[in-house]
């Protein structure tokens, strides 16, 4: 990767968590009350919140201003998830293991001399 | 559940759970960076802060592998139940770990150059091919980000905020941060083979996590009951007193019938809060109780206690001759159900 690119990236990712944090402390403050009875005269927990907010802050924009929560879908589609989720994982990790050792360079074999002395 | 959140809902179990797993972190930090050095020869002594880049992730990747082998521990022998009360805490200090590697590393590797160190970091890969070759910090930083994204919103309130089913879909996320390091690892590791060890434990946690859950699932898939709609669910000897069987419907949730004082009753196998296994719990109190955080519900009606709300969906059941019936279609949560003695 381009030392520029890295630069606009890591630029990128600062500037999103700024305004994350901003909105997320905002929301701590004014907004979390309303959207949540659990949070009503409920203080020392707000701060552990504070990361996450700042990481889904679109979310918690959205939410704030009125938009509905999605809604439910069934219990058994989310066992099913997990399932298919090891069926995918018994196939990726060995896939990964197979794949460095094909990738692998030999180390650790005896030095050979190329030339007598 | 439905009350005013705290910053983490203690109960003294928690606290010896939490103590016990820093102290065992601890020691293996410890362990590996005091003890580790001794033995290996002079010659390839490490300094003390790739010991404890080493050390921090080799802790992180074994309590990962850790938090996602007790599920199935847990299904497949009893014992190991405790372990999962508390899991949430375990997957906040695997992200921890990750964190206090990838800060060893940005600190080591990248801190004696005019570029600032997370942007050498992201551009001075080595190209594939080349030794150590495969990018394999680009699959470390991945995992970390979505370790972080899930410790982030692992308190209850993030549940009702995302809502159920997009928290538990975000939460899947973890099997792909669990590919994501042993990615990272095999390809950062592997190939340069300097620590063979390492390499085995990845291989032997991977494949025992897949053994555990292949054996879990086989196990799950016992009994299965189809048709009509009372059914004959279990022996009505073989529901322990004070604990359940678990009956697999063939539409429809799974079912569970409790024994307590004597009296059977029937409800979803699925707790309110995040769907935890209640068949695998116990009841205390005279309350179904949750094995995985403790959510209690009453076994007649399938209610939580005052002042909780959440509720089950019950079942009817009937005994004849020490047979146990059970009419497949759940009535509404909540519904009361007189337990039936046997
Ligand atoms: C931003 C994220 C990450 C970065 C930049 C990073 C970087 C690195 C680097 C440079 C190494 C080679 C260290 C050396 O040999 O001196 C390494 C090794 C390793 N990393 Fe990471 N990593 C990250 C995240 C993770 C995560 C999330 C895990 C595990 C859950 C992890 C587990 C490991 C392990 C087990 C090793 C091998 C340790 C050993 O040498 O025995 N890393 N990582
Ligand atoms: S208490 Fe959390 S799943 Fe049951």
């Amino acid at each position: 990767m381009q030392t520029s690119l890295a630069e606009a990236i890591i630029a990128a990712a600062m500037g999103y968590g700024a305004v994350g944090l901003a909105i997320g402390a905002a929301f701590l403050v004014f907004g979390i009350g309303r959207l949540d009875g659990g949070a009503h005269g409920a203080y020392a927990f707000r701060p552990l919140l504070l990361p996450g907010l700042a990481l889904l802050w679109p979310y918690v924009v959205w939410r704030w201003s009125g938009g509905a929560a999605p809604g439910f879908a069934g219990q058994r589609r989310h066992r099913a998830a997990h399932r298919w989720a090891w069926i995918g994982l018994a196939v990726l990790l060995p896939a990964l293991f197979l794949t460095a050792l094909s990738l692998r360079t030999p180390v650790g074999d005896a030095p050979v001399r190329i030339a007598a002395p | 559940m439905s009350v005013r959140y705290g910053v983490v809902g203690w109960t003294p179990a928690k606290r010896w759970y939490d103590a016990v797993l820093l102290g065992a972190i601890a020691l293996y930090l410890v362990g590996y960076t005091e003890l580790a050095p001794m033995l290996v020869p002079e010659s390839r002594a490490l300094d003390g802060q790739s010991l404890r880049i080493k050390a921090f992730g080799s802790a992180a990747f074994l309590l990962l592998t850790f938090a996602l082998a007790i599920g199935p521990l847990a299904r497949l022998d009893r014992r190991f139940l405790p372990l999962l009360y508390n899991r949430r805490h375990l997957g906040v200090m695997t992200f921890a770990l990750a964190l206090a590697h990838a800060l060893e590393v940005l600190g080591w590797h990248f801190a004696f150059s005019p570029t600032p160190p997370l942007v050498a970091a992201l551009s001075s890969e080595p190209g594939l091919g080349t030794w150590p070759g495969t990018p394999f910090v680009p699959f470390g930083i991945l995992a970390l980000l979505i370790l972080f994204a899930l410790a982030a919103t692992s308190h209850d309130f993030w549940l009702n905020f995302l809502t159920p089913p997009v928290w538990k879909a975000l939460h899947l996320g973890i099997y792909l941060a669990y590919a994501a390091a042993v990615a990272h690892q095999v390809f950062g590791y592997f190939l340069a083979a300097a620590n063979p060890g390492f390499v085995g434990v990845t291989v032997a946690s991977a494949g025992l996590l897949l053994g555990l859950h292949l054996a879990a699932g086989l196990r799950g898939r016992r009994a299965p009951i189809l048709g009509a709609e009372w059914v004959r669910a279990a022996a009505a000897a073989d529901i322990p007193e004070g604990g359940a069987v678990v009956v697999e419907v063939a539409a429809g949730e799974p079912v569970a019938i409790f024994r307590n004082e004597g009296q059977l009753s029937a409800v979803s196998n699925l707790c309110a809060h995040q769907n935890g296994p209640l068949g695998e719990g116990r009841v205390v109190d005279g309350c179904i109780t949750c094995p995985w955080h403790g959510f209690q519900y009453r076994l007649a009606d399938g209610c939580a206690p005052a002042p909780y709300t959440e509720k089950l969906a019950t079942y009817r059941l009937r005994v004849e001759g020490g047979e146990v019936f059970l009419d497949v279609r759940a009535c509404p949560p909540g519904t009361y159900q007189q337990p039936v003695p046997a």
